[in-house]
């Protein structure tokens, strides 16, 4: 019999941990009140604010969940993504030893560690100038915003240029355009309409709407055929690289065997036979009522605060959104927020302890059940939007509970 | 045996508040308004609050993608929502292109009832007559198949007939390249009149595991055999079958902006079901549109309340989910013959949204031999009547496409599906034999051999 595990949460953490434990051979359940995260995300690996992914733990405070994750691990979580975005034709493009310094729809500058090669290919390392495509009925992208944000920040934005698109009857999405840009008679006509703006133009920034679940063939054919070097700029949520990425790993889960449930809010069950030290699976809200989903172990990939990972109570206590278990949080609800919105805010620090197998621990280290493991936005210790680690941390934690659960 | 406890319960025991059922009591209409105006109290509108405009449900929306003229899921429900009146159906009329494949409500991070909240805008929707007309007899499908029964040749020969479907397509709007079924000889009713009770039977000396058979208008009048076969299987596990009073499940009605009459339909079949529920006894059924319709369309969509729709709502149970949630221990214990057969599954949108994932995937991967590839695609398109109708086929044709290229892509012995109209629909779109995954577990335990191609009108 093979083993059991039950993912709680798709996003990036729970999809890569679903691949990976199934590829172990594990029988995977991934159990999930709807899609998040990764599909609102600009599809990009940030491991630390500088994208230095050598970075040395000591810079780390203690406590943090990078510090508890060993170069070798994060190097080896990061290797396997690698080879899976490969797999699924998605291929990333990561440099170990520089950082990747990529243009933002807002006109500032994303340092990350590893991209999607349409996005790489914006690196503003690249000293040749680019222009913007502006695309007619898109509102999701403004080339003006981002080039002049550019131009005072140094960057050497040749121009922008207009792009038509064919009308449509209704407001026009990112993920519209990718869909008909799948399509080679529609490319036709846009290379008709496009060809003429090109003059002058050798390198052209778009926002990303280079194609879904076919990018890398639209992508390349549409570079050939309007004879520039393209790049992507992701727009905003639902942004079709971290789309691109959400649906690619979920076809690689499902075709790895692993059982995906969508749509269910779940609690956990504790087995009563074992006096309370052991989880024996989910119960969850289907549209029949409460179902039970059994399994050997469950893994929390829930998220954090933004995510829906812990829920807070009036009476000041906060706790974990599966199990309840107890998260430490300062007593005065004051002390939760940073007087500026745009600091560091105390509350997304709030998260599980783990302990060297990766469970949630309480303050001693002794771990709440034998066979519960958590990786991703719910560990606590970290803000992953102020330090960048967002992503380092879901792959490095992920592969870490996986190896943990199925040893 | 006591009771399941409901979700309610369950909810308090653990100190949580529910999320409140959708309720409705259905109030009289008021006087100069359409049917479908009484749908207007439903909570499902107070739920619109939830949505944070994030383009989840937009960006998965399988309709939106292909036609834009659909606004996508949000534009149409909850956003619209902020413009009207809380009780308020969408009065956005492109609403009429949602095809109610539930995607957006099972994608949504936030648990706001998407689809549920467009279903009952669309019934607000006003049609012409000619379109009454055919919806009248879409909706019906238990109707039809019992009056048309004694003229079976003639009807099931129309059905065939180009001429016949061409002048319906033009006349009524009955899409010409919409599968429809054949009117079966003899009702399973009928064949397994056997089974048949008013009431649950007095359990007998041994404890067998018991199940209500619900089989739906479909399996009953159409495709009797698949719920002969889905007996077998039960009484094979050594499970005790009984087929309770009911009817058509409402969901056609429902699709078809008949709110009024869904609410007969499903008040007729609580009364029938209620009893074995009551008793803890399993509803199990092998259409999955039907068994979403009994666990959640009559709470949420047609808004009914009380002991009986939750009883009945959570004794309920997709086939698959049965023999994997409560017959656990007899499925390990089975003998199953290897078929070597290449399959393509697809999990209809409805069973989807049962929320319960792919139970007949867990079953049928212990049948050794078989390959199975589980396809990319939201729905198939049809979502029951939708793709039948003329002015929304090519839209439903287009939803499918994705599926219907998988399916020439891997070339599958046959295609797997466990709603019926999905199986006719993408039988009759890709020629590749269609069959419910029911059928190959039947055939691995020796019951019966696989069914040849079934004819569609």
């Amino acid at each position: 019999m093979s083993p059991t595990l039950l993912i709680v949460g798709q996003g990036l953490t729970g999809l890569f941990s679903a691949v990976l434990a199934a590829r172990r051979g594990a029988t995977v359940r991934l159990i999930a009140e709807g899609r998040g995260g990764l599909s609102l995300s600009h599809g990009c690996v940030d491991i630390w604010r500088n994208g230095d992914i050598r970075f040395a733990r000591r810079s780390l405070g203690r406590g943090h969940p990078l510090s508890e994750l060993p170069r070798e691990v994060r190097a080896e979580a990061l290797s396997e993504f690698l080879q899976l975005a490969q797999e699924a034709r998605l291929p990333y493009v990561a440099a170990p030893d520089r950082v990747l310094r990529l243009p933002t729809a807002l006109g500032s500058v994303h340092v990350t560690a590893a991209a999607p090669y349409s996005l790489a290919a914006g690196s503003l390392d690249d000293p040749t100038p680019f222009h913007l495509g502006r695309i007619g009925g898109l509102r999701d992208f403004s080339a003006d915003l981002a080039t002049s944000a550019f131009r005072a920040r140094g960057v050497n934005v040749a121009g922008t240029i207009d792009l038509p698109v064919p009308a449509r009857a209704r407001d026009l999405y990112a993920h519209d355009l990718a869909r008909l840009l799948e399509d080679p008679g529609y490319r036709e006509s846009l290379y008709r309409d496009w060809t003429p703006h090109m003059k002058g133009v050798t390198r052209l920034g778009l926002p990303a709407i280079l194609g879904g679940d076919h990018s890398l063939e639209v992508f390349t054919a549409m570079e050939q055929r309007l004879g520039v070097s393209l790049f992507e700029i992701p727009t905003l949520p639902p942004s079709l690289p971290g789309l691109r990425l959400e649906r690619a790993l979920r076809r690689l889960a499902v075709a790895s065997g692993v059982e995906v449930i969508e749509g269910p809010s779940v609690r956990g069950e504790v087995d009563g036979r074992s006096a309370g030290r052991r989880v024996s699976g989910v119960v969850a809200t289907t549209a029949g009522g409460p179902r039970v989903f059994r399994s050997q172990a469950v893994l929390l990939a829930t998220g954090g605060a933004l995510h829906g990972g812990w829920m807070s109570f009036a009476n000041g206590e906060v706790q974990d959104s599966v199990f309840g278990l107890p998260l430490e949080a300062p007593e005065d609800r004051e002390d939760w927020t940073a007087p500026s919105l745009f600091e560091s805010q105390p509350f997304s620090r709030f998260g599980l302890r783990l302990d060297s197998r990766r469970r949630p621990c309480d303050r001693r280290g002794r771990p709440y059940f034998e066979n519960l493991y958590a990786a991703g936005g719910i560990l606590a210790g970290a803000d992953r939007s102020t330090e960048g680690c967002r992503q380092g941390i879901d792959l490095a934690s992920a592969y870490a509970a996986v190896e943990a659960a199925l040893a | 045996m006591t009771p399941r406890p409901t979700l309610g319960s369950f909810a308090e025991s653990r100190g949580v508040t529910p999320r409140p059922n959708v309720t409705l009591t259905p109030g009289p209409s008021p006087a100069g308004r359409e049917r479908g105006a009484g749908v207007r109290a439903s909570l499902a509108m107070f739920d619109s609050d939830l949505c944070v405009k994030c383009n989840i449900c937009t960006a998965a929306c399988p309709v939106a993608a292909v036609t834009d003229r659909f606004p996508g899921p949000k534009a149409v429900g909850p956003q619209m929502a902020r413009f009207l009146h809380p009780r308020s159906p969408s009065i956005d009329p492109s609403v009429a292109w949602c095809s109610g494949c539930g995607v957006c409500s099972r994608v949504c991070p936030h648990g706001v009832p998407v689809a549920e909240m467009n279903i009952i805008s669309k019934a607000a929707i006003r049609t012409g007559w000619r379109q009454r007309l055919r919806d009248w007899g879409l909706a019906r499908p238990a109707v039809v198949a019992r009056w048309s029964r004694p003229l079976r040749p003639f009807v099931n020969a129309a059905l065939r007939s180009g001429f016949l479907r061409t002048a319906a397509d033009r006349t009524i709007g009955l899409a010409r390249g919409g599968p429809l079924p054949q009117v079966a000889a003899e009702s399973l009713r009928h064949r397994r009149a056997d089974l048949a009770r008013q009431q649950p039977a007095q359990p007998g000396g041994a404890a067998r595991p018991r199940v209500a058979f619900f089989h739906g208008c479909s399996t009953d009048g159409y495709e009797p055999w698949l719920g002969e076969t889905t007996i077998r299987v039960l009484e094979r596990l050594g499970v005790e079958v009984e087929i309770p009073p009911q009817g058509c499940c409402g969901l056609p009605l429902q699709s078809n902006r008949n709110f009024a009459a869904a609410r007969r339909y499903a008040r007729e079949n609580l009364v029938g079901l209620h009893p074995w529920a009551e008793r803890g006894i399993p509803i199990v059924g092998t259409s999955t549109s039907c068994t979403l319709a009994l666990k959640h369309e009559y709470r949420a969509v047609l808004g009914l309340v009380g002991p009986e729709v939750e009883t009945v709502s959570e004794s309920t149970y997709d086939f698959f989910e049965y023999l994997d949630q409560v017959l656990a221990d007899q499925i390990g214990a089975l003998d199953l013959r290897p078929l070597a057969l290449r399959l393509l599954y697809h999990p209809p949108c409805q069973l989807r949204s049962h929320r319960i994932g792919t139970p007949a995937l867990r079953i049928l991967r212990r049948i050794p031999g078989l390959e199975i590839v589980v396809t990319d695609a939201e729905c198939c398109g049809v979502a029951g009547t939708y793709g039948l109708k003329s002015e929304l086929y090519d839209v439903a044709v287009n939803v499918g496409a994705d599926l219907f290229a998988q399916a020439r892509r891997t070339s599958p012995d046959l295609i797997l599906t466990d709603s019926e109209t999905c199986r006719w629909w993408i039988e009759h779109h890709t020629q590749v034999p269609s069959r419910h995954p029911v059928e190959i577990l039947a055939a691995s335990l020796g019951l019966e051999d696989l069914r040849p191609a079934a004819g569609l009108g």
